[in-house]
């Protein structure tokens, strides 16, 4: 019994350590797949690459590119080749300076087959890349080291959006050759060293006291993976958690109980329900355009997700290049969804399914939008799988309705118009509607190789309008991220894009 | 004795190959792609077919079978597709994660079950009797995840005695293992109950009574042990399930052990770490089973097995 108390009271003291001033104390939800930027296709792996590691380019918290691993860069006339200028102070955690060999290794280790999580795409526009890693090339004739602090990257073609894309986890600069057991304890050169990784448990980072752009100012960042929401909010009210998401349920509440410490901020985020273009009665626009008149969409917002969401009318949230806020939603009018039906010759409505994931947030969604639709004559079944088995059967195209989300990585109009519209893209690239329209088409791509970016605007907000006239969603909304922090927690914003907050400036007070 | 243990042993090897059987056709057959679940979002389809390619997920299924019974028999369970680590080495990384969890939940089933059980066979129809029947209907009819996060805001945040989540020492498992083990109390005080009053009115306790035993030695060392048996029953199945993970208790509470890494791989269509862990976690089972048989022999002379 002695011992057991003696036990007790060390775990206790021990309690009160890991929340003491030097710490800042985070979670995930779910165990990063791995700690190499290669495995990096999960929010959390991802998260903490970008504590661990350093790009060449890389985000803050406002989604603002930021200079990283190159101190600069500048591209030529024709927007196809990218020449970076490395910073001559960085080093790795082990002192080792980084070089423009080892940019180039590191590159090239993400897209080496058998080596790669299959996330590899954003390093694809690079000339060569693709063929590199389908094996059928030996070398990648787009990635030349000029000297020790240059690089120059040379693409198929031009794409204004790829100093973005080398700012995601998986084009993170690592070691060369890697460390042995480099997933599960890496030597990166970010702002945070590894200390160690329970899984399931949690992850401890020491600041790296010697980083280019200074020390963060917490001595320890420890990752709990805590995967129930009404949990981390416990763990938050309890004091063990620095910084918390407010669970959906729970809004009311804190924003009487907590109004102090909430943080509020649009996500750069898509909610919305995939039409899928190409199957029966969902081809003709008339039907489309009556299902987003058919489900009320205000009133969700309100009463499934305590108003958390600024309402859709196109797929570009506000905060990205192309948004159109005069741009009117279609509206709840069930008398114009029966009028649009009948014209389309569906008088007597039709059955239909709509899919989703298991997602409990989404649950209540789907059946008052079922409800919606049932009130104009459109009887859908819904359709409740795991994410797995409902993506596979949606990119397959079984799916006539899938409720779904989009998350941008990176915060430009292209991370939402290539994947979810261009035909290119059907299916497993992102187009869960299956959208194939040829004037869409023409201008993604003008807009995605335009070095112009006053015509990239302009191309932006057309497309938006163009993609909201055809109406291959049903638009809901775009979610307001509400976070609350501890009241002793200064220098912590909600990040715009999952690698965008790297807890430098985040510390406690008292 | 040991051609039962020989015997029982010998049964493992089909019992484990139906288990591998069954899980290897069922997944086979399950809707879900784990090459869709790997890469996220932005899959291109070069990308998913070499990834298919990679994993041998094109070969025909007697194949694909029979290259993973290959590494089983070898002691392998083969490697996740997520997290490209061993699954044997995850495996036992989590296990005494639920070991620990699974033990203290026993150990709090097991003292406050008899324990109320015992009295409520003692004095039937006390009022301490009909709370504990009460208390009981309650433990089996309120689901865990209830029971662990309303246990979590009494005690951890508006207490704040206990941490609310975690498994960094010993006060970290006083949460986890009454939510968890409050189903068997239920059961094993109504068991032991049950099997203590028709114990409690045979002859030869009236016998030792008569003979002017004390109470408590009467209750305890002739009424108790002679009930043992159908307790043993219920200790030793509640034992086996809750070793093999308890998802709900150990999601709520963070707990770090393999029914979160279970959930996780049928989540992630992480076929090979599915098939390894329920291959595992089948052996366990059958062990503790056969603990339990082996159990019942010492606690009852007249079981034998030879």
């Amino acid at each position: 019994m002695r011992q057991f108390l003696i036990a007790t009271a060390f775990v206790i003291s021990a309690c009160g350590e890991q929340g003491s001033d030097q710490t800042l104390n985070y979670y995930f939800t779910y165990d990063p797949r791995s700690l190499d930027p290669a495995l990096s296709t999960d929010v959390p792996t991802g998260e903490v690459v970008s504590q661990l590691f350093d790009n060449l380019t890389q985000f803050d918290a406002d989604a603002q590119l930021k200079p990283g691993l190159a101190r600069s860069w500048d591209t030529d006339a024709g927007g196809r080749v990218y020449t970076f200028r490395l910073r001559q102070n960085a080093s790795f955690h082990d002192g080792r300076p980084i070089k423009a060999t080892d940019v180039r290794a590191s590159l090239l280790r993400a897209l080496a087959p058998g080596s790669t999580g299959g996330r590899s795409w954003p390093l694809y526009p690079i000339q060569g890349a693709r063929a590199y890693a389908a094996g059928s090339a030996k070398e990648v004739a787009g990635i030349v080291v000029r000297d020790d602090s240059t690089l120059v990257l040379t693409l198929e073609e031009p794409l204004n959006v790829f100093p973005k894309l080398l700012a995601m986890p998986v084009a993170a600069i690592v070691p060369t050759p890697t460390p042995p057991n480099f997933d599960q304890g890496p030597t990166g050169s970010g702002p945070w060293k590894f200390v160690s990784w329970s899984h399931d448990d949690a992850i401890l980072l020491a600041k790296n006291q010697s980083y280019w752009g200074g020390a963060p100012k917490s001595d320890t960042l420890r990752i709990r993976i805590i995967p129930e929401p009404l949990t981390q909010a416990a763990e938050y009210e309890a004091g063990q958690l620095s910084v918390v998401e407010v669970p959906v349920g729970e809004t009311r509440r804190w924003e009487q109980t907590h109004a102090d410490e909430l943080q509020r901020r649009p996500a750069l985020r898509d909610l919305y329900v995939a039409i899928n273009t190409t199957r029966g009665p969902l081809k003709d626009l008339r039907v489309r355009r009556a299902l987003n008149h058919a489900v009320d969409v205000r009133t969700l917002l309100g009463t499934v997700m305590a108003d958390r969401g600024v309402l859709a009318a196109g797929s570009l949230p506000p905060g990205i290049v192309g948004y159109d806020s005069t741009r009117a939603p279609y509206g709840y009018d069930p008398a114009k969804a029966k009028q649009l039906l009948a014209e389309a010759g569906y008088p007597n409505g039709f059955s239909i399914k709509l899919w989703r994931t298991q997602r409990a947030e989404l649950a209540r969604l789907a059946q008052s939008i079922q409800q919606n639709l049932a009130e104009v004559g459109i009887r859908a079944e819904i359709v409740e799988r795991d994410a797995s088995s409902a993506r596979a059967a949606v990119r397959n195209g079984e799916a006539d309705l899938f409720l779904t989300d989009w998350w941008a990585d990176y915060p430009d109009p292209e991370n939402f118009n290539f994947p979810l519209f261009h035909s290119r893209n059907t299916g497993s690239g992102g187009n869960y509607a299956f959208l194939s329209d040829a004037a869409l088409d023409s201008m993604i791509l003008r807009a995605r190789t335009t070095t112009d970016e006053t015509e990239k605007t302009r191309l932006s907000r057309l497309i938006d309008a163009r993609v909201f006239e055809l109406a291959p969603w049903i638009f809901l909304w775009f979610p307001v991220d509400i976070w609350a922090s501890q009241p002793d927690v200064t220098g912590w914003r909600i990040p715009l894009v999952f690698t965008g907050q790297r807890w430098m400036e985040a510390e406690r007070t008292r | 004795m040991s051609r039962f243990i020989l015997y029982r042993l010998a049964l493992l090897v089909p019992t484990l190959f139906g288990v591998l059987l069954v899980t290897f056709l069922l997944l086979y057959v399950a809707p879900g792609d784990p090459v869709q679940a790997m890469v996220g979002e932005r899959a291109d389809p070069e990308t998913l077919a070499r990834l298919r390619a990679e994993l041998r997920l094109d070969d025909p299924l007697y194949q694909q079978f029979g290259h993973y019974i290959g590494g089983v028999l070898q002691g392998d369970l083969g490697t996740s597709y997520i997290t490209r680590r061993p699954i044997l080495r995850d495996l036992l990384e989590r296990f005494p994660a639920t070991l620990r969890l699974a033990g203290a939940a026993m150990l709090f089933a097991a003292v406050v079950g008899i324990a109320v059980g015992i009295f409520g066979a003692w004095r039937p129809g006390s009022w301490a009797d009909r709370l504990a029947t009460f208390a009981a209907y309650l433990g089996v009819s309120f689901p865990v995840y209830w029971v662990g996060l309303i246990l979590i805001l009494i005690f951890a945040v508006h207490l704040r005695w206990l941490p609310p989540s975690g498994s960094s020492g010993l006060i970290y498992l006083i949460l986890p293992a009454i939510t968890l083990g409050m189903r068997s109390v239920a059961f094993l005080s109504r068991m032991t109950r049950a099997a203590m009053q028709e114990v409690l009115q045979s002859d030869f306790i009236r016998t030792a009574r008569a003979k002017g035993l004390h109470e408590g030695r009467v209750v305890l060392s002739h009424g108790f042990r002679n009930a043992l048996l159908p307790v043993v029953t219920v200790l030793g199945l509640d034992f086996g399930s809750y070793l093999t993970g308890s998802i709900l208790t150990e999601t709520i509470f963070s707990w770090p052990g393999v029914g979160r890494y279970v959930l996780t791989a049928i989540d992630k269509r992480d076929l090979p770490a599915v098939q390894g862990s329920i291959l595992f976690l089948s052996l366990v089972f059958v062990m503790v089973n056969l603990l339990t048989d082996l159990l019942y022999a010492r606690v009852d002379p007249r079981v034998a097995y030879d």
